[in-house]
């Protein structure tokens, strides 16, 4: 029965979304509400089941494995949960939008692509499942407006990169292990064989989760795709599934211990991206761009949670990526609506809605809050305990960590300011709240933020704790009021120096804009968001001029290659048929003289 | 018995058919049309019906009484496994051609030189000894230089000579490679050299000529240029020359004599696979350079047949297998990409990829199409190409070099960036050509259904590859 319905879960997105790609308009809005409804009741009924299927495949290794037990059951609910909700805002927001067909039939097949890599027990089905993810999202960017293939080709280029380097990973992990099974596979990371192997994969399961450097195209997707590709992919399942991956290699896949070199990296690989990312959220000027830099900068800190390979920051960052894929959906979809109210997202023309939209204005409220670590939303306390793990590991992962949160509120209070706060006499006369199936999603999802806040011990006693194991969390508490007082200390600080800032910065220019001009324009960051924005310091930019310089360098050698055979193999011909011409002169003298000349050699030849 | 005839007819109805064509043409073009399809179909049929013997185990040989010891053809699940994709994809092709070549002058002489090429290929395929195989090798050459050379102008003609002579070249000296092993194993047939060889491995002398013969005939660097050349040719012979027939006799005989035949020093594992990986990157990275569309999908099968030489040269099953199943997947895509291409250029009389874009719009099956076997190519789940590109790089990973797997990586992310610039700069973007509709529906036709191959390719795996394993297997000599 479960291993039916494991198959159900994989197969009934994937019919419906063929479905929908040919059927007419409403059949397809009708067909997808009911395969997302269908794969919503199914999750939940899987929950906390387990289950194993095994059929032939690929061979060598390849099998088609799944296996469902907790951590993956509570995946596949939250990542059906995001379906379910999106897909009916998506009823409103794509109502007079064109390509509509293609949209719902991607939002299906990621949505079987994310069941599938969620439930998959073989690293191969795995991949074939995440990577097949690259064309949806292709598809999913390309059909938001005419331009927008450009970010769309961005995109499959960056994710195709990372997920060929994990597909190396893979390979290395395969040999490595013996079997591709991943349930089977516990490897110290002790060699250097192993340590590489680690790292490709952890290169994959991070970019996937769109931390840096495999991040830029989500930006770029954020002002060209439809908007709820954003709430979906980057805000949720690709959060969920690169961090379910990351927690899987850390925990079953490959023992990282604390204080260990990869534990290093992957913590300053957080730090680094919590760190450039807000930096870059701070100052732009679209409300989705400025989201979709939050994105990045969020992913930092579960992977510094889980690279701290210590309980209470593995914890943290589990509960963190849950609760992003909440708040970050909320925030998108509020994003959505204002777009679709008032027909802009730029900041400059906004503001002044709060009062016309207050639902819209609320949800956002709660879930700015929840993202800056305001307690008591979700987000307080994941971010207590990734600190904790910080801490625990070395006080600069805990000091970046903590100044990313200071200006994670910093750009939020600009963004609430500006974009719903202030005066703007031509939006706040005519703008209307949101049609009834667009709030409800963000309701809901902003519930839940409250909920996962005030009701901590709910989400992590039952759902995060077991992932990690009984003999890990031993001994620890992790659920209720954060235990570290300093920590809480610290954090409510850092929020008071946030809105001090942001008092200093409206009182200095006037608007909510640019309430961090003065950040924007100091005298050492200018020039570097001067660069920034030029995309000096795009790794898509970087990389494709590198590509360029090897491309120009074979392009030559081949060109030389050629010419071999067009000029030099022909001049050579011509040269020797020239000169043999040369000696047939039609003198018979001559050639009798060459006759004897010859008739000479061959007899010492011969006699030799 | 059976099956010895349908070796016999899986050879000689396309060979000694071809023949009939031109004066079948004379009376009527749509029953030579017809007739070079059915010789074609004729010939999948036999190679399809051999399957079930093959599966056995059986190894159907053929002989003549007067050859004394010399078998003529030779049929185990390598060569059934190899018709099969060349006359799966040439069937698809003449049919295309139907379609494509309807408009130009010379058509007996076309479709004489199609069937002929494709049963010359059968004839490699099933050959049991050294001697057929250089035989039939040099009739692929002549077929192929008149059709690279068929719209007679005055390039068309050099490049066809290029083609021509740099491949006979490279038969001659794979001939001189083929007479040392004679004189080392006193014979020309394969089985009784297998045997030999085992105990006396292949000089290397005779290895290096055999291989410059076969990377000639297989375009690999630095005797890939007249490839792209060829470009020049209608559109279904490059997508022959590159899926379905040319390219893969340089592959196929590799398998047959290197892997399945030959005992070679364990040096060409690291060798080959060298030549190959510098091979896919200098041609990947000259088709992110070129502008001319036939010349980058070129460009593209060089990279491609760099990563089959790996998977079949690595010294590993796993790798083996990744190889095999790439010359299935690759031919597919490739004959997809090209036939595309084909209905681009025949639509519009554009090559050059700077000034055409936003075609998606007008040729949407077309487009579609083309990005499917794209994807193929790429080896981007859940299309066909995952599978070989995953084993392939497997097989490079246990063979420990991790130099070679890493030129392989990056020759993957070359596969993905110069087939998306192709794909945006042709059917995305702006228009910049006249609006024009799709080609002929039974061009279009024949692109659909190589695209949904490649899907299906990826969906249904496991009956290709149990085929595969167990081929090789039979290859490496592992009992079952």
């Amino acid at each position: 029965m479960m291993e039916k319905m494991m198959l159900l879960a994989v197969g009934i997105p994937f019919i419906f979304g063929v479905g929908a790609l040919m059927l007419p308009k409403y059949a397809r809005e009708a067909a997808t509400m009911l395969a997302t409804v269908l794969n919503l009741v199914l999750c939940v009924r899987m929950y906390d089941q387990e289950a194993m299927l095994s059929l032939p495949w690929g061979g060598y290794g390849m099998l088609f494995e799944l296996r469902q037990y907790h951590f993956s059951s509570f995946i596949l609910a939250a990542a059906a949960g995001f379906g379910f909700l999106i897909s009916l805002y998506s009823l409103y927001f794509m109502r007079n939008r064109d390509k509509g067909n293609q949209f719902y039939a991607y939002l299906l097949l990621s949505l079987g692509m994310v069941n599938g890599a969620v439930l998959a027990n073989n690293l191969v089905l795995m991949l074939f499942f995440w990577e097949g993810l690259l064309g949806t999202i292709f598809g999913f960017i390309a059909i938001g407006h005419r331009e927008a293939f450009r970010s769309a080709v961005k995109a499959f280029i960056l994710i195709g990169v990372s997920d060929v380097l994990m597909m190396a990973g893979i390979g290395m992990t395969g040999l490595l292990a013996g079997t591709l099974t991943m349930s089977a596979i516990h490897l110290p990371l002790t060699s250097a064989a192993s340590c590489a192997a680690f790292l490709l994969l952890a290169v994959g399961a991070t970019s996937k989760a769109g931390s840096l450097p495999f991040h830029s195209w989500i930006p770029d997707a954020a002002t060209d795709a439809p908007l709820p590709f954003m709430a979906l992919m980057p805000a949720a399942l690709e959060k969920l599934l690169g961090i379910y991956f990351l927690a899987r290699i850390t925990l079953d896949l490959y023992a990282l211990q604390k204080g260990s070199a990869m534990s290093v990296i992957l913590m300053t690989l957080g730090v680094v991206t919590i760190l450039v990312a807000v930096m870059m959220a701070l100052v732009q000027k679209d409300f989705k761009r400025l989201l979709s830099y939050h994105a990045i900068s969020q992913v930092g800190y579960m992977i510094l949670g889980i690279g701290t390979a210590v309980p209470v920051g593995i914890v943290g960052g589990i509960f963190h990526m849950i609760n992003h894929a909440m708040y970050k959906s909320c925030l998108f979809l509020t994003g959505g609506s204002v777009e679709s109210q008032t027909g802009s997202t730029d900041l400059a023309k906004l503001g002044g809605i709060g009062r016309r939209m207050p639902i819209t204005f609320i949800c956002f409220i709660v879930a700015a809050a929840a993202i800056s670590g305001v307690p008591p939303f979700n987000g307080f306390f994941s971010k207590e305990l990734v600190y904790d793990g910080a801490l625990e590991c070395h006080w600069l992962f805990y000091a970046g960590a903590l100044l990313g949160s200071f200006l994670t509120a910093a750009s939020f209070l600009k963004l609430g300011h500006a974009a719903f706060l202030g005066r703007n006499d031509a939006l706040s006369t005519r703008v209307k709240e949101a049609p009834l199936g667009m709030l409800v999603p963000m309701v809901v999802i902003a519930g839940g933020c409250v909920l996962f806040g005030v009701a901590n011990q709910l989400p992590i006693d039952n759902l995060i704790v077991p992932i990690i194991g009984a003999q890990r969390a031993a001994g620890h508490h992790f659920s209720g009021a954060p235990e570290n007082i300093f920590l809480v200390i610290m954090t409510v600080t850092v929020l008071l120096a946030a809105y001090v800032n942001h008092m200093y910065g409206v009182g200095r220019t006037g608007n909510g804009v640019g309430a961090v001009d003065h950040i924007h324009y100091a005298p050492v960051f200018h020039p570097i968001y001067e660069c920034a924005e030029k995309r000096l310091f795009d790794p898509y930019d970087i990389g494709m001029t590198l590509v360029q310089g090897i491309a120009r360098l074979a392009w030559r050698i081949d060109r030389a290659n050629d010419w071999l055979y067009n000029v030099a193999a022909v001049k050579t011909a011509l040269y020797l048929s020239c000169s043999v011409r040369r000696l047939h002169n039609g003198s018979y003298a001559v050639y009798i003289v060459w006759t004897v000349v010859g008739a000479v050699f061959l007899c010492i030849y011969m006699n030799a | 018995m059976e099956s010895i005839i349908l070796v016999w007819l899986a050879v000689f109805v396309p060979v000694a058919g071809a023949f009939l064509l031109p004066p079948v043409g004379g009376v009527s073009k749509g029953a030579r049309n017809l007739g070079a399809f059915a010789m074609v179909g004729f010939s999948l049929l036999c190679s399809c019906l051999l399957l079930s013997s093959v599966l056995n185990g059986e190894v159907v040989t053929v002989s003549l009484p007067f050859l004394a010891g010399n078998n003529l053809f030779l049929a185990d699940r390598l060569a059934v496994f190899m018709a099969i994709v060349s006359s799966l994809v040439g069937a698809v092709i003449v049919l295309y051609s139907m379609g494509y070549i309807s408009h130009y002058k010379n058509q007996n002489e076309y479709y004489f030189m199609v069937v002929l090429f494709l049963g010359s290929m059968m004839g490699i395929v099933y050959s049991a000894n050294l001697i057929l195989i250089y035989l039939f090798w040099e009739i692929t050459a002549i077929s192929c230089w008149r059709l690279i050379g068929f719209f007679r102008e005055k390039t068309c003609v050099i490049r066809a000579d290029k083609a021509f002579l740099v491949t006979a070249f490279g038969a001659l000296v794979m001939l001189i490679g083929f007479v040392m092993v004679y004189g080392q194993y006193g014979s020309f047939d394969l089985q009784t050299i297998k045997s030999a060889s085992a105990a006396h491995p292949v000089a290397n002398l005779a290895v290096l000529l055999i291989l410059f013969g076969i990377l000639s005939k297989s375009a690999t660097l630095p005797l890939h240029t007249w490839l792209p050349d060829a470009g020049v040719a209608p559109t279904p012979v490059t997508a022959l020359l590159h899926a379905a027939v040319l390219v893969k006799i340089g592959v196929y005989v590799y398998a047959r004599l290197f892997v399945s035949t030959f005992t070679i020093d364990p040096a060409w594992e690291t060798a080959i696979p060298l030549i190959a990986g510098v091979s896919a990157l200098v041609s990947g990275g000259a088709a992110l350079i070129e502008t001319d569309m036939k010349r980058i999908i070129a460009y593209s099968t060089v990279s491609q047949l760099g990563f089959i030489f790996l998977g079949l040269s690595i010294g590993n099953d796993i790798g083996l297998a990744g190889g095999l199943l790439y010359i299935l997947m690759h031919s597919i895509a490739k004959g997809g990409l090209f036939l595309c291409a084909g209905v681009v250029e025949q639509k519009l009389h554009v090559k050059d990829i700077t000034r055409l874009g936003g075609l998606i719009r007008t040729m949407p099956v077309t487009a579609i199409s083309f990005l499917l076997c794209a994807f193929s190519v790429m080896g981007i789940p859940p299309f066909g190409g995952f599978f070989s590109k995953y084993m392939v790089i497997a097989g490079a990973i246990k063979s420990g070099n991790y130099l070679i797997t890493a030129t392989f990586v990056l020759g993957a992310f070359l596969t993905m960036i110069y087939l998306f610039r192709l794909f945006a700069m042709v059917f995305l973007g702006e228009a910049k050509t006249t609006p024009v509709a799709e080609g002929a529906p039974v061009m279009v036709g024949s692109v659909a259904f190589l695209a949904v191959l490649s899907v299906a390719g990826g969906f249904f795996i496991s009956y290709p590859s149990v085929f595969v394993q167990s081929a090789v297997h039979q290859i490496t000599g592992v009992v079952q």
